[in-house]
């Protein structure tokens, strides 16, 4: 048998090489990496070693990486697929690194709190009830949105009624009127009528002086048409301006 | 202090083009950070302010670290150094000059940086970026001189870049290592821990300075001056290391 030459060894080598390329092209090309769900939580001691020691550096990161969770290889998983529990610790965690940013809520708000699984909410609720009581700027809104979605979404008006119950004890500045009346929204829904209407009138005896005169026409609006029966209302001396 | 060597190494800087190259690097960093901030739902303007401050923070002190180490090498081997030793200047005067020169860099650089941050997000712009450059450049002339301590020691020009990069991780994480230690994670009287707590004495505390979130919300503590004093004493002790380990240095 004719000896190969030294060149004609490595074309021998390049084809065998390229042949097995060809063949894991084949055993490979429609195989996609797998998304293995929302990855672990870190404990807080090591949250900030993302970010070489920079607490709001690495809730930027990690904010970018829970915004893009699911997104993998052109393809998108559906909320109701990720695992809201751990999603959860993901926001308590973001919350230690950075307690004054609005990014996190707002994306639990309106992106995460649009799944379709309703019942996936409830992880989430206690962290936008955490940050809606604290006391900084208009962190307040974060509660309201979380009566919201208990109210609304998740239609349970035991954990909207306490929520809604918070948020109105708050006394901090430019929380409009409605904010306060919440309580009785809730327990209307609820078809606890006497309780609402003893909020609203409360509300209206403490504060109608400090409300702009359209905010305490639509409270009398809401108690005569919403709260009162028609009968009631006719009889109710505050709704004389109001009741045809 | 000789100012003609002082005028002479912030020539080479010019010559080899720092400023030209760092410029390139800040606006491709904060062009960079703008991309990324525009993918986020909100608070765009904090996603560029943070990403911009904490990428030039890195991308300074490794041009600053590269240009120190392999200046002084260089210096080294052209026989610059033996051909100072041989005119009438001291050796601490050497070393005086040298770090005076890179402080100085460290300074211009890191009002560079905070130039950009002004430039990405005007509006953000208040006294948290003061407590941030101010801390930014003590950082700074921390790492030009453990750069230039490294270069006088290694002789490879590689392994000091990369000696004077572990110092700066590790007084970054310096401030998580110790609330490892603390958080009862790990065994608070371990030999790794107990180690680490004898390291950490002698680590700039570089966590401490620099922290993005007081270009959002201002300056929050009271560690700032200790912060600063800590990093600065640490400086003089890198900067008599270095005297003495050349004063005694045969040529």
């Amino acid at each position: 048998m004719k000896t190969l030459t030294h060149d004609q060894k490595i074309q021998i080598y390049i084809g065998v090489f390229l042949c097995l390329n060809f063949l894991m092209w084949f055993a490979i090309r429609h195989s996609q990496g797998h998304w293995q769900n929302v990855p672990p939580v870190p404990d807080k001691a090591y949250a900030a070693l993302y970010g070489l020691g920079d607490k709001s550096f690495s809730y930027r990161l990690n904010g970018i990486m829970i915004q893009n969770l699911g997104d993998t290889g052109g393809r998108f998983t559906p909320l109701q697929e990720y695992d809201y529990d751990v999603l959860a610790q993901w926001f308590f965690l973001e919350d230690y690194l950075d307690p004054n940013s609005d990014y996190i809520p707002y994306l639990v708000t309106y992106y995460f709190g649009g799944v379709q699984d309703v019942e996936k909410l409830r992880p989430i609720l206690p962290y936008l009830e955490m940050v809606g009581e604290r006391d900084y700027k208009e962190k307040w809104r974060w509660l309201a949105q979380a009566v919201f979605l208990a109210r609304y979404r998740l239609k349970d008006f035991t954990i909207a009624l306490r929520m809604a119950k918070t948020l109105a004890s708050f006394e901090r500045p430019n929380m409009p009127g409605w904010a306060k009346q919440m309580p009785a929204f809730i327990q209307v829904a609820q078809g606890e009528k006497k309780a609402a209407y003893s909020i609203m009138i409360e509300l209206l005896k403490s504060s109608s002086d400090k409300l702009h005169p359209n905010e305490v026409n639509s409270m009398k609006i809401f108690i005569c048409s919403r709260v009162l029966e028609a009968e009631e209302a006719r009889n109710n001396p505050l709704c004389v301006d109001i009741v045809q | 202090m000789s100012f003609p060597l002082v005028r002479y190494v912030l020539m080479a800087a010019l010559r080899d083009k720092l400023i030209l190259s760092m410029f390139v690097v800040l606006v491709l960093s904060s062009s960079l950070s703008l991309f990324l901030a525009s993918s986020v739902i909100t608070e765009k303007d904090q996603f560029t302010l943070v990403f911009t401050a904490s990428s030039l923070r890195l991308v300074s002190v490794l041009g600053l670290v590269v240009f120190v180490t392999f200046f002084v090498r260089r210096s080294f081997d052209g026989k610059d150094i033996e051909f100072l030793l041989s005119r009438p200047i001291s050796r601490l005067n050497i070393v005086f000059s040298y770090v005076f020169s890179f402080s100085i860099m460290a300074v211009c650089v890191s009002l560079a940086l905070t130039l950009a941050l002004y430039a990405v997000a005007p509006h953000l712009f208040g006294m948290g970026h003061v407590f941030w450059l101010l801390s930014i450049i003590v950082e700074n002339i921390a790492m030009v001189t453990v750069a230039f301590f490294f270069a006088m020691q290694i002789s490879s020009a590689a392994t000091s870049v990369m000696a004077t990069l572990g110092v700066y991780v590790l007084g970054r994480l310096m401030g998580q290592l110790l609330g490892i230690i603390d958080s009862a994670l790990v065994d608070s009287s371990g030999i790794y821990a107990v180690t680490l707590q004898v390291v950490s004495v002698i680590t700039p505390r570089l966590d401490l300075l620099g922290q993005s979130s007081w270009l959002l919300y201002g300056y929050e503590g009271n560690y700032f001056v200790f912060a600063l004093f800590q990093v600065m004493f640490f400086i003089f002790l890198v900067i008599s290391a270095a005297y003495l380990d050349f004063s005694r240095r045969q040529f």
